[in-house]
């Protein structure tokens, strides 16, 4: 299993940094959804099947054909070379490597990792599925949350139309 | 009336005001504008007539703070910020319909404009349930909406180049702020294996935690907070942006965004603060922040020579010195009235007056000059008496001067400091607010002494509802300078 773990874990991180690396706004989007496959595997490993699945299908599946859609349709030309300054580019990698090797450090002396979380709890039986328990916990459990992401949604649409349409009517 | 309804009767005049928008035919739109305003202050009167249900026991109380007499009074900032922000759109609504997209053939003349007026209230929404927010999920969703409308209203000026950096800017940087705070989120979710802040607090107390775990998921969730309240080294992204939004957008970035994110950055840090193995490095690196940001924040506001940006370094500058009370949380076993979230809720309700009324003031000369420029205050004493002493008074009490509520709120703070035997912290406080008195009181004395060169010098035609607004923040200036109990016996 830590095997496939690591597999996985090295596809999203290669995914995910071809997506910043490539002059190619195409193959950033495709690039994206390597990352996107490689995250819902390391969901899948977690149990947590419904995130998985839903990864591939929202993400990979809707999300990224929207932008490979958009980015076609408005032939957004290649990026171009830009030489980055020594000094931005040196203090930004110095802050990563940095970052990453707080991170290392970090996980061998924590022993969080080594502890289980509780699992999903749902007042019906056994043997229900994922989606049904996260159901009912998003809806008795977590109702508030779920409405105040409503409003967002409503914010994030009429932006959306106020910010992008041509002619306002 | 239970607590919880302010929040939806806000949502519900939001959309009434969208509903409105689309489907009355109005001559002006800025009568959606009025029905806010309204609203507004009818919520603000209830927020005295709310009481807690007794029974909290549902699922409901887990993700909002039941009883809590702080965030009542954050809920009070977040409306009456609203509010005056309304009033200044009101103002402001001739730049807003220039610049936004033109409108289609046969279309309102003020297309694009209800919404300008519509988003506010639900960020208004936003953050009064970021101020009750006891849950890491409801604490994310909520900012998460107000963050989300702050995006949309700070780009709103679609024909405005300075207007859309600002909101490439703030949506940059405020995505990777939110990534820290989850990621931090995710580390004390791990540790604690609770979502919800007492929990967390009594795990976190617990002698046998895991410090340094503890310590890396503050350090995250650090970067974003002090991102969102404006502390150094995470505020560059300040001055562009404030320069760059609408002036109403502005003000409500500097006022009720700032005063939302110190009530998590409270709420947050309190159980590390409160956890006897973690308190001493957590208060080091509060200490380093505010000694940083208030050095950064008042220096960097000197040279200024456009008012918003001067008004951005301010902002940041006044972080400096929230962080500081945080920063000078009392030693353990000393009883002490004065806490330092009691400290920080005062100031920020002091911040709140001056500000808003400066920026009320800049609003109205902004629209007879369409300069933001030190400069064009150059006289103004002999153009708009009235303008020059709100402003007057403004600057006074941002610079903290006697008898004016900004002065017990530094007062205040310093006290803590010194109580807390933070002595470098307290001479980085006084640096500071020395060199507050100088660029503030520079702008003072430009609008009264030098008239001979001032570029304009016709009147400045005030409305009456902007000047009533005015008049009541600086009466209230005066009122809490002179009895600050008047702010400090609202929370208990």
């Amino acid at each position: 299993m830590t095997f496939l773990f690591f597999i996985f874990a090295a596809l999203a991180l290669i995914g995910g940094i071809g997506v910043v690396a490539f002059k190619n706004p195409v193959s950033s989007a495709f690039s994206m959804v390597v990352s996107f496959l490689g995250l819902a595997a390391l969901f899948i490993q977690l149990n947590a099947f419904l995130v998985g699945v839903l990864q591939i299908l929202v993400y990979a599946g809707a999300i990224m054909v929207l932008f490979l859609f958009i980015i076609m349709l408005l032939d957004v030309p290649q990026e171009e070379k830009k030489k980055l300054p020594f000094f931005t580019a040196l203090g930004a990698g110095g802050i990563v490597l940095a970052f990453i090797a707080l991170l290392v450090v970090m996980l061998s002396r924590s022993e969080v990792g080594d502890k289980t979380l509780p699992a999903l709890e749902a007042t019906s039986g056994p043997g229900t599925s994922d989606v049904h328990k996260i159901g009912e916990l998003l809806f008795s459990q977590y109702w508030f949350p779920i409405q105040v992401v409503g409003i967002l949604l409503l914010v994030a649409t009429v932006g959306v139309v106020v910010l992008s349409k041509r002619e306002l009517k | 009336m239970p607590v919880y309804s302010l929040e939806i009767i806000v949502v519900a005049l939001g959309l009434v005001m969208l509903l409105v928008d689309a489907f009355v035919n109005l001559t002006d739109k800025r009568s959606i504008a009025w029905i806010g305003m309204l609203g507004l202050l009818v919520v603000f009167g209830l927020l005295f007539m709310v009481e807690t249900p007794e029974n909290t026991d549902s699922v409901f109380w887990k993700f909002y703070a039941p009883d809590d007499s702080y965030a009542l009074f954050f809920k009070g900032i977040a409306v009456l910020t609203t509010l005056v922000v309304l009033i200044m759109g009101a103002n402001f609504s001739k730049v807003v319909v220039e610049q936004t997209a033109a409108a289609a053939k046969g279309a309102h003349p003020q297309a694009g404009l209800g919404e300008f007026f519509a988003l506010p209230m639900f960020t208004c929404a936003g953050l009064m349930w970021m101020a009750s927010a006891n849950n890491l999920v409801s604490i994310f969703v909520a900012l998460e909406t107000v963050t989300i409308s702050f995006y949309v209203l700070v780009a709103y000026l679609r024909r405005n180049v300075g207007s859309l950096e600002a909101g490439v800017k703030y949506l940059i940087l405020g995505a990777l702020s939110t990534g820290f705070l989850v990621y931090g989120f995710a580390w004390l979710f791990g540790i604690t294996g609770s979502m919800e802040l007492p929990v967390i607090a009594e795990k976190l107390s617990s002698p046998d935690v895991n410090a340094t775990a503890s310590l890396f998921a503050f350090a995250l969730i650090l970067v974003a907070l002090a991102f969102k309240v404006g502390a150094a080294p995470f505020h560059l992204w300040i001055p562009d942006v404030y320069q760059g939004s609408p002036t109403p957008i502005t003000a409500f970035l500097s006022v009720a965004s700032k005063a939302a994110g110190f009530i998590i950055f409270l709420r947050l840090s309190a159980p590390f603060l409160a956890s006897g193995s973690l308190v001493g490095k957590v208060t080091f690196v509060l200490t380093i922040i505010a000694i940083l940001t208030l050095l950064i924040g008042n220096l960097a506001a000197m040279p200024q020579k456009n008012f918003k940006r001067l008004l951005a370094y301010s902002s940041i500058a006044h972080a400096g010195f929230l962080v500081m009370a945080l920063a000078s949380s009392p030693v353990k076993g000393t009883a002490n009235a004065l806490t330092p979230a009691t400290v920080i809720t005062f100031y920020l309700g002091a911040y709140l007056l001056m500000t808003l009324l400066a920026f009320l003031v800049m609003a109205v000369v902004r629209s007879s000059t369409t300069s933001e420029d030190l400069d064009s205050y150059k006289g103004l004493a002999k153009r708009s008496p009235f303008l020059a002493f709100a402003m007057l008074i403004s600057m006074a009490s941002l610079a903290g001067i006697p008898l004016t509520a900004g002065f017990f709120g530094k007062f205040f703070v310093f006290k803590l400091a010194a109580e807390a035997h933070q002595w470098l912290l307290l001479g980085a406080g006084i640096l500071g607010a020395a060199a507050g008195f100088y660029y503030y009181l520079k702008i003072a004395a430009s609008m009264f002494l030098s008239d001979s060169d001032s570029p304009e010098s016709e009147p400045i035609a005030i409305d009456g509802i902007t000047r009533f607004a005015m008049i009541i923040l600086i009466v209230a200036i005066f009122a809490a300078g002179i009895n600050p109990n008047l702010i400090i016996g609202l929370l208990t």
